[in-house]
């Protein structure tokens, strides 16, 4: 995005798009995109829609969104394919995948590293078809967070409050305009294609620039030391006793894993349609449920009380570091919001640091 | 859009019960065949791994293979009746429609097992699995040294693959011991835990694999054991049962800290296990 | 609700739900918080993080009890000794609120001088717990400036249910307890809309706003809004309709989201009830078990197929958008009720809920300032609420309770209606799992939640266990002197010697087939909690 000192030397990739023309540009990419955006609901919730007409939503690019584009491109609940069975007993099978072009627009830093965890996820020993399908339809159009909310801590997990990479465009918010950051080859394509919006960025905008970015890395309330937590967790040296301290909280409800970006351990089951009819539906779980684990003839080989947490907070903030070389928690803090015991993340790297 | 089978991995391939063998009351082995002549002639596997099954309505769950690659044009899978899906699978005769997708997981490394003394040790359903690898080790004799087979069954009727058995006892090469918890009239064989045959065999600890599979107990006693006896954890070698919904690393049903037993196993020597919090090696 | 009525003059929640998390001392009481209600439980461990002291009230080793400062882990059904004991040590060490008693309440003397004559020794005898883990819990009430006490059906489901509550209101009143934000009683509803159910008069005695139907005052207001003629005489409770038998005057039920069959007691006589009727018309989202006895059945539209409001717990009205068009053939309750009162003869021509509500404000005054329009843009709004001005109430009876001074009922003992004796040693008690609903009526049809938990297992006590030799997913037998069910046995510490526990969800194991019929006189609950059984091992 930027040299060390905070000047660009191409300026091919940045813009100036007006706050004026945020609307007419949003209908542009309608003609071509379905578009889903963040938008604020009549109880003032800010929530991923897609958009019918731009005219008549109201977009939030401000405050974060109760919840992720994850249910985009991994729905709460998909149909994977539908079966039939004849006669004769022949058993087949006929695949569900549909996926529109689509733009994401207005998505935070975060939720965007998130997607990108989401891609390994699905593509890293096997290729998800449902999952691609619609990432590659994907347009990317992200938003640098001047205001982190209350529980937000994308600074120590590196994923924000601006992205260097992963995005088809990033605006920052500088008043009258946004400053656009262009990223991946898509991205490129809208700036040449609808390019009487975009206005070269000059010198002035790009230290401006910076300067935002500067003033939002230092609007963070919560300390929260991810890093220290990993080196911890990595050495061994955290005691077995947190489990059960965090285990007798949690009431299963998943919401943790359902509200998360980065979670998607999923189910697959069969829904009968008639005698010979049906389909095979994939749907969110969770490994903090029990019977996520537990096998034909109630074996378990998973302890519910301790282990079923251990492995949620391990995966996130030790096997993906060992794996990846990062944490797949991406600081959104949603965790803490959802949960009925405070059993969140940032719980559980104050009780590992502590 | 519609996707062709080979795009889309979850999608199984219908597949005909040529054959179904009732080993005993709990298992049944069903002898199977791809619909599509082509893909039969393609498709391939390996000892150790296994497949997703599908029945209608009942969803899918994860079945080893207990035929062996090196009979070509069989592909078997042993079922014990447990859950919804091997209950319906019990239920299904000759000629009837299943579903299947795979092969998936990691083998055993018949090459590391090359020129080594191989000692299989198994508990019921447990066999299954070590049957692949055992017909194969036969069907290349040249390859492999010594080859012993410890079996043991809750009660004499519980003793599966009992054709098998009788094959392996007859071979001049081979030991096969037989056990059962439980006696019951007309067993004139050995009773006592799996363990209790050890003491009837000798073992060469530096140039023997150890093949184990069976419920958890019996894991957790006998890999002890085996260690006992010198065995080096690389040369202790067990598959995993777990509860999987994907097979191929995503879905996470299977994790095992920082492992997916369906991808990184579900065959683990022991020093793979030594660092884990593995249920079937916890005391 | 009777006993808080006569007590305080309103039957709800005194506070609201995120108050809980300031309070310094919370009782629960008879309540699986974290199974059925986590919301409040998560205010709860909110206040257990900011520093508060719980005290648990359960003879069950409840997920709450491992958090609590004292556990008082009583024999079923002595819920009113217990609190009375607790009420003498506070009159004891002298931790009476004189100046709010003086003030507030009313009939203070009748129950100063029954807590004069207890014997706390035999207080600790009845119900079982150590006379100096009582004495701690009332001196760690009493001296809290901000307490709260909540409750639920393991109070109010008892033979003595409303003088468990009475005595309840007696210990906040007499502590001072009630009239403070972050202080007061709260008795969590069992369902979701039960407040409202009961705010809209569906109870028998009275309209919408609690107004008596034997008030001709009250009466003659829905009169002139109906314009037809309305009967004084009280309707029939609930039990008398479905434990009825054959001699039952009623002839024809129409049951909407409710299943009897399951979740009333002594189920095998509401299955004969509701078989005997001449007619039996069920509305339900899914096939219930009652829905299967019914000649028609109504598809009803779930919550996210209508609009229209919620009151929970803390009397929050909270609207319901509709987010998606009714499927199939399934049509809003409303819908329901009106095509039905038309062919009755009686159209009802409302044009959208909006205008429902807009007859509950006119005729109900404690929603008189409820309307779609305000509830729509906000988090709903609490009742009382007058007028349109009004902002709605978050903590009840500030400066004077409803019925004016609170009045102190004095209450004693009374024991559950069936005692365990020789034939029947155990005492079986009932409650919920936290991935279950009521009946499971809509829970099962999710896959990943009937994964979770989708059989009955009782749960016995170590104890128990060792004498009837039953071990962890043995089957067991299970019998009262009203039928018997088998179910998985779980040996576990959370309940206590002499008890066993289950839960009421599964058709399979009809646990109510075991219930007993009797019931609370003044409410008219009946006693869940507490019936006599056997337990037998099947041997396979």
């Amino acid at each position: 995005m930027r040299s060390k000192d905070g000047k660009n030397n191409n300026m091919t990739d940045k813009f100036i798009l007006k706050k004026d023309h945020l609307v007419s540009f949003l209908r542009r990419l309608k003609k071509e995109y379905h578009l889903v955006a963040p938008v604020k609901n009549i109880q003032g919730d800010t929530m991923f829609t897609l958009v019918d007409s731009v005219d008549e939503v109201e977009f939030d690019l401000v405050n974060q969104a109760v919840t992720s584009i994850k249910p985009f491109l991994f729905p709460q609940q998909e149909t994977l394919f539908t079966y039939e069975t004849s006669a004769n007993g022949d058993y087949r099978f006929d695949s569900v995948c549909n996926s529109q072009p689509t733009v994401y627009f207005g998505v935070h830093s975060c939720d965007l590293s998130a997607v990108l965890y989401m891609d390994v996820t699905f593509s890293l020993t096997a290729r998800d078809p449902y999952y691609l399908e619609k990432r590659k339809n994907a347009v990317l159009i992200s938003v640098g967070c001047n205001e982190p909310s209350e529980n937000c801590f994308c600074n120590a997990a590196k994923t924000g409050p601006f992205l260097e990479y992963g995005f088809d465009l990033q605006l920052t918010d500088l008043g009258n305009r946004f400053f656009v950051d262009v990223g991946r080859a898509t991205g490129q394509e809208i700036v040449s294609k609808w390019q009487h919006f975009f206005a070269p960025a000059e010198e002035e905008d790009v230290k401006l620039q910076y300067q935002t970015y500067l003033e939002a890395r230092g609007k963070f309330t919560r300390q929260v030391h991810m890093d220290q937590a990993i080196k911890r967790l990595k050495s061994g040296k955290v005691p077995e006793s947190i489990w059960s301290e965090l285990s007798l909280r949690c009431q299963d409800c998943s919401g943790c894993a359902y509200i998360c970006p980065t979670c998607t351990c999923f189910s697959i089951s069969d829904r009968k349609l008639s005698e010979h009819e049906g389909e095979r539906l994939r749907s969110w779980d969770a490994c903090t449920f029990s019977g996520f684990t537990r096998m034909a003839g109630d074996h378990n080989p998973v302890d519910h009380r301790t282990q079923a947490i251990r492995q949620r907070f391990l995966h996130k903030m030790l096997y993906d570091v060992q794996k990846h070389n990062r944490p797949s928690c991406i600081g959104c803090g949603r965790c803490v919001g959802i949960c009925f015991g405070g059993v969140d993340i940032i719980r559980f790297i104050d009780l590992v640091t502590n | 859009m519609i996707h062709t089978i080979n795009q889309n991995i979850y999608l199984p391939r219908p597949a005909i019960i040529k054959e179904l063998i009732v080993e005993n009351s709990q298992i049944k082995t069903f002898d199977l065949s791809f619909v599509d002549e082509e893909y039969n002639k393609t498709f391939t596997y390996a000892p150790g791994q296994f497949m997703m099954v599908s029945i209608p309505h009942c969803g899918e769950a994860p079945i080893s293979f207990s035929s062996t690659p090196s009979r070509p044009g069989t592909l078997s899978l042993s079922v014990r009746k447990a859950g919804t899906l091997t209950n319906a699978m019990h239920e299904l005769t000759e000629g009837a429609f299943i579903g299947l997708r795979g092969p998936y997981g990691t083998p055993f490394s018949m090459d590391a097992l090359k020129g080594k003394n191989l000692l299989f040790v198994a508990g019921g359903i447990g066999l299954a699995p070590l049957r692949s690898v055992i017909n194969y080790c036969m069907d290349n004799e040249k390859d492999f040294r010594e080859i012993t087979i410890l079996y043991g069954s809750r009660l004499p009727s519980d003793l599966a693959f009992t054709a098998d058995l009788d094959l392996w006892q007859k071979r001049p090469d081979t030991t096969c011991l037989l056990t059962v918890d439980q006696a019951e009239p007309g067993w004139n064989g050995h009773t006592g835990v799996v363990t209790t045959l050890f003491d009837k065999i000798t073992v060469d600890p530096s140039s023997t694999v150890a093949l184990v599979c069976g419920p958890p107990l019996m894991i957790r006693f006998v890999l002890a054991e085996l260690s006992r006896m010198g065995i080096q954890d690389e040369d202790i070698i067990t598959t995993l049962e777990r509860h999987m919904k994907c097979g191929v690393g995503i879905c996470r049903h299977c994790h095992m800290d920082n492992k997916l037993v369906c991808v990184d196993g579900p065959v683990f020597n022991r020093a793979e296990l030594r660092n884990l919090e593995v249920a079937e090696l916890l005391t | 609700m009777t006993g808080l009525a006569t007590t305080f003059g309103s039957g709800a929640m005194t506070n609201s739900i995120n108050e809980i998390e300031q309070a310094e001392v919370i009782i629960v009481s008879g309540s699986n918080t974290t199974e059925a209600h986590p919301q409040v439980a998560r205010r709860i461990f909110d206040a257990l993080d900011n520093g508060a002291k719980l005290i648990v009230i359960d003879p069950r080793r409840t997920l709450l009890a491992e958090f609590a400062h004292i556990h008082l882990d009583i024999k079923g059904g002595t819920d009113i000794p217990l609190l009375n004991g607790m009420m003498r040590v506070i009159l004891d060490e002298n931790l009476v609120d004189d100046l709010f008693i003086e003030m507030r309440t009313e009939n203070y003397h009748a129950l100063r001088d029954m807590l004069f004559r207890l014997d706390l020794n035999k207080i600790a005898d009845i119900t079982g717990v150590a006379l100096e883990k009582i004495s701690a819990a009332a001196q760690l009430y009493a001296r809290a400036q901000k307490a709260v006490i909540c409750y639920c059906l393991g109070i109010t489901q008892h033979v003595c249910g409303t003088g468990n509550v009475e005595t309840i209101a007696n210990l906040a009143m007499m502590a001072g307890h009630v009239e403070k934000e972050f202080t007061g009683v709260d008795p969590l509803r069992g369902q979701n809309n039960v407040q409202g159910a009961c705010d809209m008069g569906a109870l028998p005695g009275v309209f919408p706003s609690y107004q008596a139907v034997n008030n001709p005052e009250h009466r003659e207001k829905f009169e002139r809004a109906w314009g037809v003629e309305l009967s004084p005489v009280p309707g029939l409770t609930l039990m008398h309709m479905t434990h009825g038998g054959p001699k039952s005057p009623v002839r024809g039920m129409f049951i909407m989201g409710e299943n009897p069959v399951l979740s009333e007691p002594k189920a095998n006589k509401v299955d004969q009830t509701l078989k005997e009727l001449e007619f039996l018309a069920v509305s339900d989202i899914f096939l219930s078990e009652t829905a299967q006895l019914a000649h028609v059945v109504f598809p009803a539209a779930s919550f996210a197929e209508k609009t229209g409001t919620f009151t929970n717990s803390e009397r929050r009205v909270q609207m319901v958008r509709q987010a998606i068009p009714p499927i199939g053939s399934c049509r809003p309750d409303c819908e329901i009720i009106m095509s039905i009162s038309e062919r009755l003869g009686y159209p009802m021509d409302y044009e959208s809920t909006a205008e429902i509500m807009e007859e509950i404000a006119l005729l109900a005054p404690t929603y008189g300032g409820m309307h779609h329009d305000r509830l729509e843009s906000s988090w709903g709004l609490q009742w009382p609420c007058w007028d349109r001005e009004h902002p709605g109430t978050p903590f009840l009876h500030k400066y004077y309770f409803s019925r004016g001074l609170g009045q102190f009922i004095p209450t004693t003992h009374q024991s559950p209606g069936e005692l365990p004796d020789d034939d029947y040693p155990l005492v079986l008690n009932t409650g919920m799992v936290y991935h279950q609903y009521r009946t499971a009526t809509m829970t099962r049809n999710s896959v990943t939640l009937n994964r979770e938990c989708n059989e009955a297992v009782l749960e016995v006590n170590p104890q128990d266990a060792a004498s009837y030799n039953i071990r962890t997913d043995d089957m067991v037998k299970l019998s009262s002197r009203r039928g018997s069910i088998t179910l998985k046995a779980q040996v576990t510490e959370q309940v206590g010697a002499g008890s066993v526990y289950t839960t009421f969800h599964f058709t399979e194991a009809p646990i109510n087939e075991l219930t007993v019929d009797t019931k609370d006189p003044k409410s008219k609950c009946p006693e869940f909690k507490v019936c006599a059984v056997k337990m037998e091992k099947i041997t396979t």
